[in-house]
């Protein structure tokens, strides 16, 4: 339409300059239009008889404006643009050869494949669209996917590439074009970019360099029917036995309303299952997984939705994260400040015998009398609570039940602060008469890290606080790990409304901003109070656990004896204590995949035992492939960051590869970690296959160039004369003839007779 | 124990002859009121030197010395009529919890706390003291409420029953309760005698009679003091139990002149040691 009436296209018009070819300086043009246009005035104005004043203005008015509009034609008006000379200049063409472009969506019945538009419209070269690139152009043809090629013949195209990286292909084509006249790239793509790969650096290179990008977009920007796991996030590492949960985003189109059931399927088979409602509103859902991970090693765990009637594409349909189900021994320090029921109700049923939690507790049984048990050695903590951060630091989690603040020095509290915020472990505080307010522990550095507030305690001591709660999960909490009693959602949730009250002696206040409260109790009076919190505080996290007796749950006569729940709720909650808890030295990679002869880096971050950033370690790895063959690395600081080192492989093998990182400094050992990483063909191309339009948008904006669809693709080449790229000449467009001007005149003109005819005046 | 009690259970012994006192015994003389009846008369009122009145407010306490209400064909000694769990009672109790509280810290429920064995609110104190369980005949509901408990993570402290006879009965209801477990001796190396006092010896602990007298500190023919055991298949100690030998009176007679220290100091010490061992494993 704009063509229709301009003549010429809007990229045309953008990429040149309005000028007059008349070259009359303007002060000459205006006395000519001064000249012309004061007998119509005086004309006009001096005119009587049947004609109003404003009939006499309308009149005048059009007068003028036809007077001006042919003033401006005398003046030649003209863009100047500058054009490609013709067979001078070179067109690189990269064409997608990834997965997604087999996608059938394209045609008139949106059912031919996506690749079916490159056939057409680039692979015969007697089609219009190569005549003409043909005809001005020198062409040279690219592939791309996960990596990018020259293409000498399109039947060498396939469609099976694993990935598509747009940043790459257009620094490749690029490179590749650098020495010749180069009037733009044609990227023929649906856009789905799932790489790492950022485009700012390659668009900053093109637009430095005036080589404007022509994408041109295939595929259908929205499906009709489709579900698609978008992501699933689960944790990497998990203690054996752990009650993991995976957020799972779902996305969909057309299916508002609708229940599907997500699997969860692991080395043992199906672990968990899911019913999962559809928004109606918005495309995505967020569904909560849960599943115990008890097989030890690396493992694929496979997120399902069967694939339903309708759907455009089956392969986005379900997802593998890779989870390293963990076997070792995580230490945790128990601290009472007083004999207590829960201690022994939670060695001897929850942590009993549980080969992957170390429990020492140290105990306070009368003034300066302790006891100690759990501990690795006769001498661990003999001296007390631990005076050093490499004394404390040795811990995965600390918990401190009923003890009062004073006891602690002022260093040891800032100490059990910095063990979550630096050293990255895990805190909880127990209900307890000398726990949180009770225990004056507001007004210490153990209160900043806290999720809940702390009040002072009652000031009668003869009646002191006292509840009973019936304790439920709150809304977040519903889904949350450690508050899973049964294998669904709606068991567990009806299971904790079974459970008999427990009791609070705490006094705290509400959950801070930013901490999440998981479980909530309910008095008679329907008063609500904190019964489990947490927040993240710098590395680690804090939580904090109001009931006393929680050992009750073990004990009621409400509860039948073959009951799990004190079990599962203390094993759960200790496994989320030291799941993820960093040691001193980390070992991964950026991803858990990596297709075929990728180069896969491996990233290690090493600690002191003050857990402190080092930069002077000697860090290596010994990488060891499926077959068993080993290879070592030596890893280097990346100067960059403290504490950080790198090193990079290509495996030559597919499957899983165990990476077994270890530093040490002055020959003495700091700690080891294991990373792992499978090689396998990657299969994100089912995901996010729309054709992304914004994606490509930004390449044209950025680099000069103009988006196209299958639609208007033709225009192509007549935009790509004017690319700015390459060798150049000056062109001067007329536009005296354009058919807006020419309406608007007969308009004028015509609007002039009208008016006449109506007032009578003709 | 008044001596006269103590030659009536010789008299009936040598009557029924001890090997006929197997885990099937006759039938017994019984002339005790049921639990919940003797529960009724025991709180309030005036019971002996002062008015103990059972007072479950205050808060909620980490610990409470919970004495069991059972049946038995005794009406026991020190509380007449009211069955042989109230020997002693509440007077033991109490003095043993002033005890308690002065040499831990731990946070111990000033009162005493009888309670029925088939009580459901029994589970909330997980730690329970009986005594004279030579006169113990559990009626069912008594029981499963006390196997229950047991199994649950309850932990029973037996007292102050002496001879083979009051074994025998003390081992055929026990074993009604607990029928597939072993009764087992328990070495002095034990962690239970040396969480919180080292405890060397083995002292037999006499009733305040045979204390102030000085005249020997058995009964019947319970001349040799044991700590045996109940474990369950994971090792946790069930029911620890003080035969020939009567701590409670140690206890209540702590501040008597008359009655030897070194008594109530090791009865002192063994409860110590059972309850935070109970309240650590």
């Amino acid at each position: 339409m704009f063509e229709f009436f301009f003549k010429y296209s809007a990229y045309v018009y953008d990429k040149g300059e309005f000028v007059f070819a008349a070259g009359w300086p303007a002060i000459v043009a205006t006395v000519v239009l001064a000249v012309a246009a004061v007998p119509a005035i005086l004309r006009y104005s001096g005119v009587r008889g049947k004609s109003s004043q404003l009939d006499r203005l309308v009149l005048l008015t059009t007068r003028l404006c036809i007077l001006s509009i042919i003033l401006v034609l005398l003046l030649q008006p003209s863009l100047a643009v500058s054009t490609a000379v013709p067979q001078e200049n070179f067109v690189g063409i990269i064409l997608d050869d990834s997965q997604s472009m087999q996608l059938a969506d394209y045609g008139d019945e949106k059912l031919a494949p996506r690749s079916d538009f490159i056939h057409e419209f680039f692979g015969n070269d007697n089609s219009k669209l190569m005549m003409a690139l043909n005809e001005r152009f020198k062409l040279r043809f690219f592939r791309f996917s996960d990596s990018a090629t020259r293409l000498e013949n399109l039947n060498e195209l396939s469609y099976s590439g694993g990935q598509t990286r747009v940043g790459p292909a257009l620094d490749f084509a690029h490179q590749e074009l650098a020495a010749v006249p180069l009037s733009g790239l044609i990227l023929v793509t649906d856009g789905a970019d799932n790489s790492i790969d950022g485009l700012s650096a390659s668009l900053q290179s093109l637009r430095a360099n005036s080589i404007p990008v022509f994408p041109v977009g295939v595929g259908m920007e929205r499906f009709n029917r489709d579900i698609e796991l978008a992501s699933v996030e689960a944790p990497t590492t998990v203690l054996a036995g752990s009650q993991v949960s995976a957020d799972v985003v779902i996305d969909h189109k057309g299916f508002s309303g609708e229940t599907v059931l997500l699997l969860v399927e692991g080395p043992d088979g199906i672990v968990g299952t899911q019913e999962v409602e559809l928004p109606n509103q918005g495309d995505s859902t967020v569904a909560k997984a849960q599943f115990t991970a008890t097989q030890e090693g690396p493992h694929l765990y496979n997120f399902r939705i069967a694939v339903q009637d309708g759907e455009m594409v089956s392969k986005n349909n379900q997802r593998d994260i890779l989870i390293v189900v963990q076997d070792r021994q995580d230490k945790v320090l128990y601290v009472e400040g007083e004999p207590t029921n829960r201690t022994g109700f939670l060695r001897n049923f929850a942590i009993d015998d549980d080969p992957n939690l170390l429990l020492g507790v140290f105990m306070r049984m009368a003034e300066n009398k302790f006891w100690r048990a759990g501990f690795e050695s006769a001498e661990e903590l003999a001296a007390g609570f631990p005076t050093t951060r490499e004394e404390l630091f040795q811990y995965k989690a600390l918990i401190v039940g009923s003890f009062e603040a004073d006891f602690f020095t002022t260093d040891q509290r800032q100490m059990i602060h910095d063990f979550v915020s630096q050293r990255g472990g895990s805190f909880l505080m127990l209900g307890g008469r000398n726990a949180f307010g009770e225990g004056g522990w507001q007004n210490t550095p153990v209160a900043e890290i806290l999720p809940v507030e702390l009040v002072p305690p009652f000031a009668n001591k003869a009646d002191p606080f006292y509840v009973d709660v019936f304790v439920t999960p709150t809304l977040f909490g519903r889904t949350h790990p450690v508050t899973q009693m049964a294998d669904t959602l709606e068991l567990s949730l009806q299971h904790w409304q079974t459970l008999p009250p427990l009791g609070i002696v705490n006094q705290v206040g509400k959950v801070k901003p930013g901490a999440v409260s998981v479980l909530e109790g309910k008095t008679a009076n329907d008063e609500t109070h904190v019964v489990l919190a947490y927040q993240r505080f710098g590395r680690g996290k804090a939580l904090a656990f109001t009931p006393v007796n929680q050992w009750y749950w073990q004990m009621a006569f409400e509860i039948p004896l073959e009951d799990l729940t004190h079990e599962t709720l203390w094993q759960q909650i200790f496994r989320w204590l030291v799941n993820e808890v960093p040691g001193q030295v980390t070992a991964s990679t950026v991803l858990d995949r990596f297709a075929p002869g990728a180069p896969v880096t491996v990233t290690a971050g090493v600690l002191d035992d003050n857990f402190i950033e080092i930069n002077n370690a000697a860090v290596t790895a010994i990488v060891t492939s499926p077959s068993g063959q080993t290879r070592g690395l030596e890893l280097d600081w990346t100067i960059d960051t403290d504490g950080e080192y790198t090193a990079t492989f290509i495996p030559d093998e597919e499957g899983f590869h165990q990476i077994h990182v270890w530093a040490e400094r002055s020959g003495e050992a700091l700690g080891e970690d294991i990373a792992h990483v499978e090689i396998a063909e990657l299969s994100t191309e089912a995901f996010a296959a729309e054709r992304r339009t914004a994606l490509l948008e930004r390449l044209a904006q950025e680099t000069g160039g103009r988006l196209y669809s299958p639609e208007n693709v033709a225009s192509l080449p007549d935009d790509l004369r004017v690319s700015e790229g390459g060798t150049t000449v000056l062109e001067v467009k007329d536009l005296w003839d354009l058919p807006l001007i020419f309406m608007l005149l007969v308009a004028l003109v015509g609007t002039e007779w009208s008016y006449r005819k109506f007032r009578g005046l003709a | 124990m008044e001596l006269w009690r103590s030659k009536s259970f010789l008299v009936v012994a040598v009557l029924l002859g001890g090997a006929s006192l197997a885990r099937d015994l006759p039938n017994l003389p019984r002339d005790t009121a049921p639990a919940e009846e003797v529960l009724g008369q025991a709180y309030g009122g005036y019971i002996g030197d002062r008015n103990f009145v059972i007072n479950r407010g205050n808060g909620l306490h980490e610990f409470y010395f919970t004495r069991a209400i059972y049946s038995s064909w005794s009406r026991g000694y020190g509380r007449r009529g009211r069955g042989s769990w109230a020997t002693d009672w509440p007077k033991a109790d109490v003095q043993f919890l002033w005890g308690l509280k002065r040499l831990t810290n731990i946070d111990a429920y000033d009162f005493d706390n009888p309670v029925t064995l088939d009580n459901p609110d029994l589970r909330r104190y997980p730690f329970l003291y009986m005594l004279e369980v030579g006169a113990m005949q559990l009626t069912p509901p008594e029981v499963e409420g006390l196997r229950d408990y047991l199994t649950a993570g309850g932990f029973l402290f037996v007292d102050d029953f002496w001879g083979t006879y009051e074994w025998q009965v003390f081992e055929h209801e026990i074993y009604r309760v607990l029928p597939n477990y072993e009764i087992v001796e328990l070495p002095l190396d034990h962690p239970l005698f040396s969480n919180f006092y080292v405890i060397e010896e083995i002292l037999q602990v006499p009733n305040v009679g045979n204390g102030r007298s000085g005249y020997g500190t058995w009964e019947q023919d319970g001349y040799v003091p044991h700590v045996r055991a109940i474990f369950d298949d994971d090792g946790r100690l069930l029911v620890l139990i003080n035969w020939n030998t009567d701590l409670g009176d140690a206890w209540e007679w702590a501040e008597d002149p008359w009655y030897p220290l070194a008594y109530s100091n090791f009865a002192y010490q063994m409860a110590v040691n059972a309850i935070i061992y109970a309240m650590s494993h």
